[in-house]
């Protein structure tokens, strides 16, 4: 063999040696309360992922307040996949960074949404304020505690809510506003999350109710014990669709876009959908959902499209820099 | 109410008792009374654990912020900026040598080479990118014109499989492969002047089996023995006088690196060659000593004849130039134990050479050179230190207030630099030879011995002292004293080498 071939040899070899086979990591960024949704199905997809081809799957979480975890992935966190509180933060990723398509919400079933949930309010054993729909929330020296809507997803969920209820019973815009703005002088501390807030609440045992993720909800009454902690479910409420998202110039750079995809598919299938439902969050399967009916109580719904227009309006209108959360904030 | 100061609750449950105490006495504590004191207290504590809450998310804040607050550090390794995860990093360095060169015993007629000058004057900027993209930029301010000495990106793969392009030093010889701050004597022995330094090309290079063993292989433009490839500045960028590219390529084992009872830990040996076609549009390089006298030249056309020359009488008026294939081969070695440190290695060059007339090498005759040049050098830290081929680290810095000294390094070497012979023969009939014998030496043996102080990490101060014996191709009356190379290698050369050396 000549030295040339000799080099080129080598160079092979070595070039065969470092491609060899890794184990896959993933990096879900997600938002708040779904720490414990996906302790369970990462677990359960690792499995599913290794049976079907032999690789072995880690996968990361990252939580946090939505529109915070969405600023970190614009920033440069390398996510492979978002599990997001709301399109609004997803679509983010397209309009700052161009990190997905724009029609990334048309790449999975029901607009990218694969379990929803909706909004429920946390009080004190016995309800001591005596807490049973929103207008309640307004009332002098009732303490509300909620997260700040500028970086938790939950926390725009609340509002909306709050804004469709005042609406529809005071008959206008100027009235919710006035409404929505006298809820949140009664918000003694803003945190920035949602997890943050059961914290400032169940722990730190702050204020007479927690506008809660429905999920949220459950787990602290779960965790805490219903001794401690009731559910009161408000006579109107929003159908929150927590969405997610593959992050394709991360998956696509990174090398695992076949994973990456198959981990937000796995979650429509009948196990994924168990595993939220068992999570407290909706399952989008009707089979599912009828078996786990019993646990979710039963309450009015809108959804965003029917009251909002959609995230990309209620997001400019509410939530932008110089809307009306800030304009009732600063006032 | 764990955040808030003590003086401070202390002092609100205080108010609030002695309010409800007040209004009991005074009132009789009626029901009503007694459920407005409740109230009022629960509004205290919740004032209270509200003011805790915010403190508390302040703090939280506050970490998070710092946990993405890009990190500064200033040090005694240079300034760098990096971001929080360390994956993105810049670092400014820098390198001054100041030098004092003497030489004893030295001919009347050398008036310029007892001198003070500046080594080395280089700003070192490095960088990193997504972690496994680096950079590194070295411009020299130290000669006629500021030039860029190191100028390369390196993309790691994996820390086995790393691929570098640009500037940099072929993977063939240990020293010359050595940091220039942290050799043991101030100049690099003969070795290094028979492998190539900077090159033009593009490495593989990584290391294997838990850094045990490191491998290189690269492609470069090619340059003759010692040297760099053209200077990249004014009009010499990116020079290369052929179309012909080497191959280098360079292993290195540290079998027991890893394993620290063995007394073979700091046991490393290599084998680094090249090979490949030089057409030196220019001459050969020269060989210098030790103490950096230029000693050996190969044959120069006068340039005002140069280019009047017709063939025939070229003959006797060239310039010698590399003319053909040419490989090195240098096995390595180096073991450090403690303050002891021993580094060995050896060069065979072989490289054609042709006299080449103004324009062209037709019909030139050509003549393969056979160089070898060797060196055994050691080292000991008078203080305790460990040595390294990265250097000394002293334990104290030198502070002569605080009775603190630094470190001190004894360091010894012999080297050896041995010349072919056929470089005094004629290449061809009419020829003149492709160096005259009677003002180069064949065969340079140099003892040195060095003290090295190391006043802080980054502050050296080294005082060498070379003597060079030159063996000669003709008897000593013979050397022509009226050239600057014969008026040296008359008499054994006793340099001495002082330099002040900043490098952080």
């Amino acid at each position: 063999m000549k030295p040339k071939s000799l080099l080129l040899a080598a160079l092979a070899a070595v070039l065969a040696t470092a491609a060899a086979a890794k184990d896959i990591e993933l990096l879900n960024v997600s938002y708040d309360p779904t720490r414990e949704l996906y302790v369970d199905y990462n677990a359960v997809f690792a499995k599913y992922w290794q049976a079907k081809t032999g690789d072995k799957v880690t996968v990361k979480q990252s939580h946090g307040g939505s529109g915070k975890q969405a600023r970190a992935v614009i920033d440069g966190l390398a996510a492979d996949v978002i599990t997001l509180a709301l399109a609004a933060d997803v679509d983010a990723l397209y309009d700052n960074a161009k990190l997905i398509p724009q029609d990334w919400q048309k790449r999975l079933s029901n607009n990218s949404a694969p379990y929803t949930s909706t909004i429920v309010f946390l009080v004190r054993k016995g309800n001591p304020q005596k807490i049973k729909d929103w207008d309640d929330l307004v009332k002098p020296g009732v303490s509300v505690i909620t997260p700040n809507p500028k970086t938790s997803g939950g926390a725009r969920w609340n509002y909306l809510a709050a804004w469709e209820f005042a609406k529809r019973k005071l008959g206008s815009e100027a009235k919710a506003q006035e409404f929505v703005a006298r809820l949140f002088k009664n918000v003694p501390v803003l945190d920035s999350g949602a997890r943050g807030s059961t914290t400032t609440f169940v722990q730190r045992e702050v204020g007479d109710v927690l506008l809660a993720w429905e999920n949220e909800a459950f787990l602290a009454v779960k965790e805490f014990g219903a001794d401690k902690f009731e559910i009161v479910v408000p006579s109107l409420s929003i159908l929150a669709e927590p969405t997610v998202s593959l992050v394709d110039k991360n998956v696509k750079k990174k090398g695992t876009e076949a994973v990456a995809k198959a981990y937000l598919d796995y979650l429509y299938s009948d196990e994924g959908q168990e595993i939220a439902a068992r999570n407290y969050y909706r399952p989008r399967n009707e089979t599912v959902a009828a078996k786990y009916a019993a646990q979710f109580p039963k309450v009015e719904l809108f959804t965003i499209d029917a009251a909002f227009g959609g995230w990309t309006k209620a997001q400019k209108t509410h939530f932008a820099d110089g809307g009306i959360f800030d304009q009732i904030t600063t006032k | 109410m764990r955040n808030l100061p003590s003086a401070v609750r202390t002092a609100l449950a205080t108010a609030t008792l002695f309010a409800g105490f007040s209004t009991l006495h005074a009132a009789e504590a009626s029901s009503d009374d007694i459920a407005a004191l409740r109230d009022q207290i629960r509004q205290l504590d919740q004032k209270l654990k509200v003011l805790e809450r915010k403190q508390e998310i302040a703090a939280d804040d506050a970490a998070a912020a710092a946990k993405t607050a890009p990190k500064i550090t200033v040090n005694d390794k240079g300034f760098s900026i990096a971001s929080t995860d360390g994956a993105n990093q810049l670092k400014l360095r820098g390198l001054v040598q100041a030098d004092a060169r003497a030489f004893l015993h030295n001919d009347p007629a050398i008036t310029n080479n007892n001198t003070f000058l500046l080594r080395r004057a280089r700003v070192i900027f490095e960088g990193t990118f997504n972690k496994n993209i680096s950079f590194l930029l070295v411009p020299e301010f130290a000669g006629s014109a500021p030039t860029v000495v190191d100028a390369y990106v390196n993309y790691a793969l994996t820390p086995s499989l790393q691929l570098r392009a640009g500037r940099f030093r072929e993977p063939v010889g240990l020293e010359q492969l050595q940091s220039d701050a942290v050799a043991f004597f101030n100049e690099r022995s003969y070795v290094s002047q028979l492998v190539p330094n900077r090159d033009l090309g593009v490495q593989l290079w990584g290391e294997l089996l838990d850094g045990t063993l490191t491998y290189a292989l690269g492609v470069f433009n090619g340059v003759p023995d010692g040297n760099n490839n053209g200077a990249i500045s004014g009009t010499t960028v990116n020079a290369d006088s052929d179309k012909d590219k080497d191959l280098a390529a360079r292993i290195f084992a540290q079998p027991w690196k890893n394993d620290g009872g063995s007394p073979l830990q700091g046991l490393g040996f290599g084998l680094g060659a090249s090979t490949g076609r030089e057409k030196s549009g220019s001459g050969l390089a020269s060989y210098k000593t030790d103490g950096q006298q230029t000693v050996f030249s190969y044959a120069t056309a006068t340039a005002a004849t140069a280019t009047t020359l017709a063939p025939a009488t070229s003959k006797t008026n060239f310039t010698t130039v590399a003319n053909g294939k040419t490989w090195r081969v240098s096995p390595q070695f180096y073991y450090y134990r403690g303050s002891f440190g021993l580094l060995g290695e050896y060069a065979f060059s072989s490289v054609h050479v042709s006299p080449q007339f103004p324009a062209s090498l037709a019909g030139s005759p050509t003549v393969a050179l056979k160089n070898k040049a060797w060196q055994l050098a050691t080292s000991y830290v008078l203080t305790g230190e460990d040595a390294g081929y990265t250097g000394v680290v002293p334990a104290t810095n030198f502070d002569w207030a605080g009775g603190s000294w630094g470190a001190f390094e004894l360091v010894a070497r012999y080297d050896v630099l041995d010349l072919d012979n056929k470089a005094f023969v004629t290449p061809g009939a009419g020829y003149s030879p492709l160096a005259n014998n009677a003002n180069n030496p064949t065969k340079l043996t140099t003892v040195g011995v060095g003290l090295n102080w190391y006043l802080s990490k980054s502050v050296r101060a080294s005082f060498d002292f070379f003597h060079t014996d030159f063996g000669l191709n003709v008897p000593a009356s013979a050397i022509l004293s009226t050239s600057s190379t014969g008026r040296i290698i008359k008499n054994d050369e006793n340099a001495f080498v002082t330099r002040l050396q900043v490098a952080f």
